[in-house]
């Protein structure tokens, strides 16, 4: 009786151990999920502080105003705000969206009655295009930096920054920024 | 010492078969509960592998910016391809031939041979390098399509509502008021391509009498490159293009779905709390019939927790019989079976995970199942126990 008794318990304790097991190696041997690409896997070794401005520059016009005024290959600075988009950033580029100071954003499906707002979704997206520009931070080349945005000058969505550069502008009407410098206002 | 007064093995696995009708429907309410649960879980794995199949990190899809997230309403100009090419960095190439497809996209009536009204399918415009940048596409019998013809995804059937034999090789499809032949089939690793029918673009855009293109697929020389592409975009605000990696959009539309795969788990919870009742319901039965029994036992000498756990490894080892039963039932039945959605159509998978969740139900069944009724039927004094009727 001891014995059997013994067996039985030894034997209870082994289908539980082998149906956890296998339970365990079920699970592990399951399809690991892909994780999302990085941004920015290897940061290079860029010096941030020679594209953050100390002080604000004067002269700012606004994006609304630059895409009519402003000629190509001509200095400027722009003022404005980083957003107008439901993501302003590039990844793993230091170039933003910056949108006109008058106007603001809000997100898809939100009601915009106020002058001057526009949503997120694609229904305003090309709305938003003529009082947004792009902010490409160059090095002294001219060449992007390729840092993001975000961890190059520290920028957070909704910033009011103020960018001084060079404007970089088309005959179809395609204005994009090339900043020398950021100040981001306080 | 817990050893000395337990119960013999066999005394448990005896008395499954000294009932053996009692025990077989038991099996049978176990199996079935395990099977729904293993079909809910391959639901949701099924819709989850599709999405995520289709995803490629460095390829980057390019689309009208005013289309939403919707890319069978995008209209971009036919241009766009050599445009991206020419000024962004990064485009793979291989022996001068760059990985950059340019595709039409619709959702449209078709009718196959067999088919007396037209099912919704989804057409795909492509060219030669359409592989190039889709590359878990993989012609599984015939030939690419040339003029006048189309090659189908192994579940473009599904999606159509027709019979898998209307889509064979040589046989015939009419949409947009063109017949086409079927030049050959395709498998795509379990993506949504595999629920498309491929035509050659030129003949799909004289079909159409369009000449535009619905979006462009880059593949880049790495992920990091989708960037450049989407900097190109919001560049060019005048091409009124778009950039998103296609993994994200494939995320995006996970997210989309994610309440329909909350759902599932909402309902294996139900199904696996109807079970442990369904079960508790029958052990409370088969416990009370042997009240004498048991309690007999105890006067034998065995402990109260041998006994309890002698009631416990039967109805165990009846859900983990029943968990083999529906296992084995829901790979030859269930796994591979195609379900139509509004994305095409995908296979319920039974992969390790629902054979996991489904064992782990299994197991829950017949340990809370067991407990309950064997507590009750201890509590009952000796004597009284033994006495009763």
């Amino acid at each position: 009786m001891s014995n059997s008794a013994k067996t039985s318990a030894s034997t209870l304790c082994c289908v539980l151990a082998v149906a956890f097991t296998g339970l365990v190696m079920t699970t592990g041997c399951g399809t690991a999920t892909e994780s999302p690409a990085v941004a920015s896997s290897s940061v290079p070794n860029i010096d941030a502080s020679q594209y953050r401005l100390e002080e604000e520059p004067e002269g700012a016009v606004g994006v609304i105003a630059a895409r009519e005024s402003a000629e190509d290959g001509t200095p400027i600075v722009l003022v404005g705000r980083v957003g107008g988009t439901a993501r302003p950033w590039v990844d793993g580029r230091a170039a933003f969206t910056m949108l006109d100071a008058s106007m603001s954003v809000v997100a898809e499906g939100e009601d915009s009655d106020e002058e001057g707002e526009l949503c997120t979704g694609d229904c305003c997206a090309l709305e938003r295009q003529s009082c947004t520009t792009l902010v490409k931070v160059v090095d002294s080349q001219g060449k992007l930096v390729p840092m993001d945005s975000r961890e190059l000058l520290g920028l957070k969505e909704s910033d009011m920054v103020v960018v001084q550069g060079i404007a970089k502008k088309d005959k179809t009407g395609n204005f994009v920024m090339l900043a020398k410098g950021v100040f981001i206002r306080k | 010492m817990l050893g000395q007064k337990l119960l013999p093995w066999d005394y448990g696995v005896r008395n499954l078969f000294r009932r053996p009708s009692r025990s077989a429907l038991t099996l049978g309410g176990l199996t079935i509960v395990v099977l729904l649960v293993l079909v809910v879980v391959g639901f949701i794995r099924g819709l989850e592998k599709s999405l995520a199949a289709t995803g490629n990190p460095n390829v980057v899809l390019v689309y009208a910016l005013s289309s939403g997230a919707d890319i069978e309403n995008s209209s971009i100009p036919g241009r766009t391809p050599s445009l991206l090419s020419a000024s962004v960095d990064g485009v793979r190439r291989q022996h001068g031939v760059e990985y950059v497809s340019p595709e039409l996209y619709l959702a449209t009536r078709i009718t196959a041979s067999g088919m007396s009204e037209p099912g919704m399918g989804l057409v795909r415009g492509v060219t030669t390098t359409t592989p190039l940048v889709r590359d878990k596409v993989q012609l599984t019998e015939g030939t690419w399509p040339q003029s006048g013809e189309v090659m189908v995804g192994r579940l473009a059937h599904s999606k159509l509502g027709a019979k898998e034999d209307d889509l064979a090789v040589g046989q015939q499809v009419s949409f947009d008021g063109q017949t086409w032949t079927i030049s050959g089939s395709f498998t795509a690793a379990g993506s949504a391509f595999e629920s498309e029918i491929w035509a050659p673009l030129a003949d799909l855009q004289t079909a159409l009498k369009r000449q535009d293109l619905s979006m462009v697929a880059v593949a880049m020389d790495s992920p990091d490159g989708v960037a450049d592409v989407d900097l190109f975009c919001r560049e060019r605000i005048d091409l009124e293009l778009k950039a998103v990696s296609e993994s994200g959009y494939y995320a995006s539309l996970q997210k989309h779905y994610k309440p329909v795969r909350m759902l599932g788990w909402v309902v294996v919870a139900l199904v696996a709390g109807s079970g442990i009742f369904a079960g508790l319901n029958t052990m409370y039965g088969a416990v009370v019939g042997r009240v004498r029994e048991l309690a007999t036992l105890q006067a034998l000498g065995f402990r109260r927790r041998a006994i309890l756990l002698t009631l416990v490894q039967e109805a165990t080892l009846l859900a983990c019989a029943g968990a083999i039963v529906a296992c084995v039932a829901g790979l030859l039945l269930v796994d591979g079976t195609a379900v139509r959605f509004t994305m095409g159509a995908f296979m319920l998978s039974v992969d390790s995970v629902g054979i996991a969740v489904a064992c782990g139900v299994a197991a829950l069944l017949g340990v809370v199942g067991a407990l309950p009724p064997a507590v009750k039927a201890m509590r009952l004094p000796v004597v009284e126990a033994i006495k009763s009727i």
